[in-house]
């Protein structure tokens, strides 16, 4: 099977609240995919529901398995961190190390240590009394040591200074990703993680508004600095979205051949940061 | 069961008692060391040779006597400890699976390959069978030092420390009295532990409120639209009586130790 992640219609409702509103998604196996919305979009819940702790309606298969059936075999195959207060405070170090070689059998707990040595993580402190950041390495050095095929990342760097943040993310790469495993990374930081990404979802108020490799957008979104000779024609080609830069205005296409705008200006390829603000506009409008 | 399996479960036991340590070992601790402070200061109120006279009657009581048969009598100083340990699970029930979702370690706990239904029951057994053994122990613990203090007295009154022995077996034996009564009288309330828990595990504010709140709701209702009070009844019939769920009458034992 190729694909890790199978979604298809989730829905959830909170109340009269619709966090998820026919969410479809496909992830492809060894994707590093960014999850990208605004707050309250449905990134959590639908990051929870690919790993059932979160009952939603709708098909949803995950590493060929039910989440809301078998969480908890499910979760020898993939693993989560979510925003850094969820290790339990009142646990030391060496007790998670402990719990977590107990509890799922494809721990390595030599690799895990390996990692810790590197920090300046004290195994006998409780976690409430580590920094945010130290918090998150431990985290990080849990699961790298856990040999899983899906790793689930819910804001891992929110509130997180710089140099954490990437150290964080030159880990993931070189020594948790090997291309065969799959993470998926919520964010509202996109600049940071732009340059990870194979796979790119964007999500608004419970809605898929984009799902498509990297490789695909360069294809189909085109970003032109169009000058100002030309704005009449640019307008004509029924841009996406369109914004002042400096004097000139910069215009992203959809599905328009590069050919064709290729007399326009200079074309790019748009930012995720870009292309996600003229996805959400033309959302708005459209 | 496989042996993975094993330590895995246990390794959700160590968590309950490290993470409600005050429930498992600190509250018994506290109650032992009240018990013994106590028990020295009323000694110290008493006049050296009357201290002496009561002992050489507990000695001359005791001496030869079937520890098994005096246990009971000597369970009896264990109240206190029992009183604690009701009390402490009615804390633990309430809050343990409450505290994870508020402070959102059950993002972390469920993000383990170790199923609810592992979860929960790691949580009956460490409150109904796991933290009895700690109070025994804590128990056990005060027994001796009170056993030193005893002999010492003994020697420099010389009461006949042969009696102070039978005193000591019968407690050692009332230990395992205390446990097993624990025990069985957990199992008799696991309908109040399941309730607590299913509170701890839904309420979104207040769970003991909830549990307390929504119990007497209930009741209140089957008075007020069928105007009976089974509810109520079959709460009062299981828990009025002590004997149901003691391991043995104290009546009867009273009525063979004399």
């Amino acid at each position: 099977m190729s694909n890790i992640v199978e979604a298809k219609s989730l829905t959830k409702n909170y109340g009269s609240f619709t966090a998820l509103d026919g969410v479809d998604l496909t992830i492809p196996r060894g994707a590093i995919s960014g999850l990208i919305g605004p707050n309250g979009a449905g990134k959590t819940t639908t990051l929870k529901a690919l790993i059932g702790l979160c009952d939603v309606d709708g098909e949803l298969s995950v590493a060929g398995r039910d989440p809301r059936i078998a969480r908890h075999k499910l979760m020898e195959d993939v693993c989560f961190i979510a925003d850094v207060g969820i290790l339990p405070k009142w646990l030391k170090v060496s007790h998670v190390i402990d719990y977590v070689e107990a509890v799922h059998p494809r721990f390595d707990r030599k690799r895990a240590e390996k990692f810790l040595s590197t920090t300046d993580i004290p195994a006998n402190k409780r976690i409430k009394d580590l920094s945010k950041g130290m918090v998150t390495q431990l985290h990080l050095a849990l699961v790298m040591a856990i040999e899983v095929q899906l790793l689930v990342l819910d804001e891992p760097t929110l509130g997180l200074d710089i140099i954490y943040r990437k150290e964080f993310y030159d880990r993931l790469l070189n020594d948790f990703y090997d291309g065969n495993r799959t993470i998926i990374i919520s964010t509202h930081q996109v600049e940071e993680i732009e340059t990870l990404l194979s796979h790119l979802v964007f999500i608004n108020k419970g809605k898929i508004v984009l799902d498509s490799s990297m490789s695909d957008l360069s294809d189909i979104y085109t970003e032109v600095l169009v000058d100002a000779d030309m704005v009449e024609q640019a307008d004509a080609l029924q841009p996406l979205y369109v914004r002042k830069l400096l004097g000139k205005k910069s215009y992203t296409f959809e599905s328009v051949p590069r050919e064709q705008l290729k007399i326009l200006g200079e074309l790019h390829t748009p930012s995720v940061a870009d292309l996600f603000v003229a996805k959400l506009k033309e959302e708005k409008h459209g | 069961m496989g042996k993975f399996a094993v330590l895995q479960f246990y390794a959700l036991l160590k968590r309950e008692v490290l993470e409600h340590r005050n429930i498992f070992i600190g509250a018994p601790v506290v109650v032992a060391l009240l018990l013994l402070v106590a028990t020295t200061w009323v000694a110290m109120q008493i006049d050296q040779s009357q201290l002496a006279e009561g002992l050489r009657f507990v000695s001359v009581l005791f001496d030869g006597l079937s520890p098994l048969d005096m246990a009971p009598f000597v369970m009896l100083l264990a109240i206190p400890f029992y009183l604690t340990l009701y009390v402490c699970s009615v804390i633990y029930l309430i809050n343990t699976l409450y505290q994870d979702r508020k402070e959102m370690s059950v993002l972390f706990w469920q993000s383990m390959p170790v199923s609810n239904f592992q979860t929960v029951l790691s949580k009956i057994v460490a409150i109904v069978l796991v933290a009895p053994i700690f109070y025994v122990l804590i128990i056990f613990a005060m027994y001796l030092i009170a056993m030193v203090w005893l002999t010492i007295l003994g020697i420099s009154s010389d009461v006949d420390l042969v009696g102070i022995g039978y005193l000591f077996l019968a407690a050692i034996a009332s230990l395992v009295l205390i446990y097993i009564s624990a025990v069985v009288t957990g199992l008799w309330l696991l309908p109040s532990v399941g309730w607590l828990l299913l509170f701890s595990a839904f309420a979104k504010k207040t769970p003991l409120l909830w549990a307390g709140g929504v119990f007497i709701l209930v009741g209140f209702l089957e008075d007020f639209i069928f105007g009976t009070q089974f509810l109520a009844n079959w709460v009062a019939s299981r828990t009025s009586d002590p004997n149901q769920y003691l391991i043995f009458e104290f009546q009867s034992v009273f009525e063979k130790g004399f």
